[in-house]
């Protein structure tokens, strides 16, 4: 017995399957094929069913079948909760780049109106000279230091959202790491499912793509964080215990996205017996 | 296949992914398209407007439309959203395509919708893109044609190229299939090689 779209075919018999569209997508979601006796359908079988009366109609009926069936799996990979925050935390990562190319770019043409202007011994945060670059220009100049600070404006309301849907999304890493953090490494990962389904060692060092391979093609050192460099606790380790922290930090973030993926929600003694565990890394070998 | 003043086209609606037209017909490009590259090498089989075809790898539906333009009807496999959602609207326009959504690696999942096809096309960035396709050599009639686009970088990116195609041929093979002809898609596309195969009968 084959087990077809349009229905059951076995014995010279056929068993037609009737049903709307949705049922017609249900069921070839739910059609269990054993390949080593399978044989691929004939249209001539759907004719003698009486699924269809000749083959153009059944590559009709299937097309929109088909279209529908893709249609609805679109739809739900979707509105699964970490899509959107994915390209959220992308756009945020994105618009960063571009408020840095620009702030360059017009510093360099603020420097030539300016020739006594100089950055140097000057502690001047480069929203502040964006700001000063605003004020003091006339014309084109003074218009793009407008949108570099409306730009950043912006990324600050982008920054807030990516970190309040991470809280929802990915609770337990975000716990750990921060969810703005949390989120940079799940769109590194390309998913929940996909950072669920790593090792610790390549939490550790995602982001550090090219350091990575750099080392396994040649002798340099072995990255010892990527992007969970952001979290404090890395970054500010000192430099003798920094890859293990990191190392113990990647280690209970493979278990916090596992259960962001399996549970979805937060688990309030891992999240202090972690958290324990990565603070002690710092004091039993500290300085 | 149809060739204007050495340029390859096919016969269609145009405006898929703003094609070059050319004398009415929808310019396929070889730079854009590996299949179109395989052509440009003068080897490739012939498509007629009776085949059935079953294309893994689909993607944005860009080579999907042009096969589609020559064939009676292309089964395109895709397994990510993005892509398809682009492929949709092709097939949306060109009644011929049959979308599968759905993971090429595990063809029960579609074993239900494809039928017997004389062509299978495999274009997918998959380290086992070669396990892959002999996995869906059931959809292959005895004597049908299977065409490879090997990624030999996706492979493997330690392995020389030539050490990747020659591991792929030994495999094709031994798996039942006769090796026709292959060529390396220089200078449209680095590092992939095109295998066409057929299907002996056994």
């Amino acid at each position: 017995m084959q087990s077809y779209w349009f229905g059951d075919f076995g014995d010279g018999r056929c068993i037609l399957f009737t049903g709307d569209i949705n049922a017609f997508i249900d069921r070839i979601q739910s059609v269990v094929t054993h390949m080593d006796s399978y044989v691929p359908p004939d249209w001539k079988q759907a004719v003698v069913c009486g699924a269809c009366q000749d083959r153009h109609q059944y590559l009709a009926k299937l097309h929109d079948i088909c279209m529908a069936a893709a249609e609805r799996s679109i739809r739900e990979q979707y509105s699964k909760k970490d899509a959107e925050l994915l390209q959220m935390v992308r756009t945020l990562d994105e618009i960063d780049t571009v408020i840095n190319l620009l702030s360059e770019k017009a510093a360099e043409w603020y420097l030539i109106r300016h020739p006594s202007f100089s950055r140097k011994y000057r502690r001047t945060p480069s929203h502040a000279l964006v700001k000063t670059m605003h004020d003091k220009s006339k014309g084109a100049l003074g218009k793009v230091a407008g949108e570099i600070e409306q730009l950043g404006i912006t990324r600050t309301i982008l920054a807030k959202e990516v970190s309040a849907r991470a809280n929802d999304v990915i609770p337990n890493t975000s716990a750990l790491i921060g969810g703005l953090v949390a989120a940079r490494l799940m769109s590194n990962a390309g998913g929940l499912l996909p950072l669920s389904r790593l090792p610790a060692s390549a939490i550790q060092v995602l982001g550090a793509r090219t350091a990575l391979f750099s080392h396994l093609k040649t002798r340099s050192p072995c990255p010892k964080h990527g992007i969970i460099f952001q979290h404090r606790r890395v970054h500010n380790a000192p430099r003798n215990v920094r890859g293990k922290v990191a190392r113990v930090l990647a280690g209970k973030l493979a278990i916090a996205a596992r259960l962001d993926y399996f549970r979805g929600t937060a688990d309030p003694g891992f999240l202090e017996s972690a958290q324990n565990r990565i603070d002690g890394v710092g004091r039993e070998s500290g300085p | 296949m149809i060739w204007i003043d050495g340029v390859l086209v096919s016969q269609g609606e145009g405006g898929v992914y703003h094609e070059r037209m050319l004398g009415g017909a929808r310019v396929w490009d070889p730079h854009r398209s590996k299949l179109s590259a395989l052509y440009y090498s003068g080897k490739g089989v012939e498509l007629t407007s009776g085949m059935r075809v079953l294309y893994l790898g689909a993607a944005n539906g860009t080579t999907v439309s042009h096969i589609a333009d020559y064939v009676e009807v292309v089964y395109a496999v895709e397994f990510a959203p993005r892509p398809m959602q682009d492929l949709l609207e092709v097939c949306r326009r060109r009644r011929n395509i049959i979308p599968v959504m759905a993971d090429a690696g595990r063809p029960e999942q579609y074993a239900p919708l494809v039928e017997s096809v004389d062509l299978l096309y495999q274009d997918v960035a998959q380290p086992d893109q070669s396990a892959i396709v002999l996995r869906n050599c059931v959809f292959l009639k005895p004597g049908g044609t299977l065409i490879l686009m090997l990624k030999t970088r996706s492979v493997d990116v330690r392995k020389q190229p030539g050490e990747v195609f020659r591991d792929t041929i030994d495999l094709l093979t031994s798996n039942g299939l006769g090796v026709k002809e292959s060529e390396w898609l220089t200078p449209f596309h680095v590092d992939h090689a095109a295998i066409v195969c057929i299907k002996l009968k056994t």
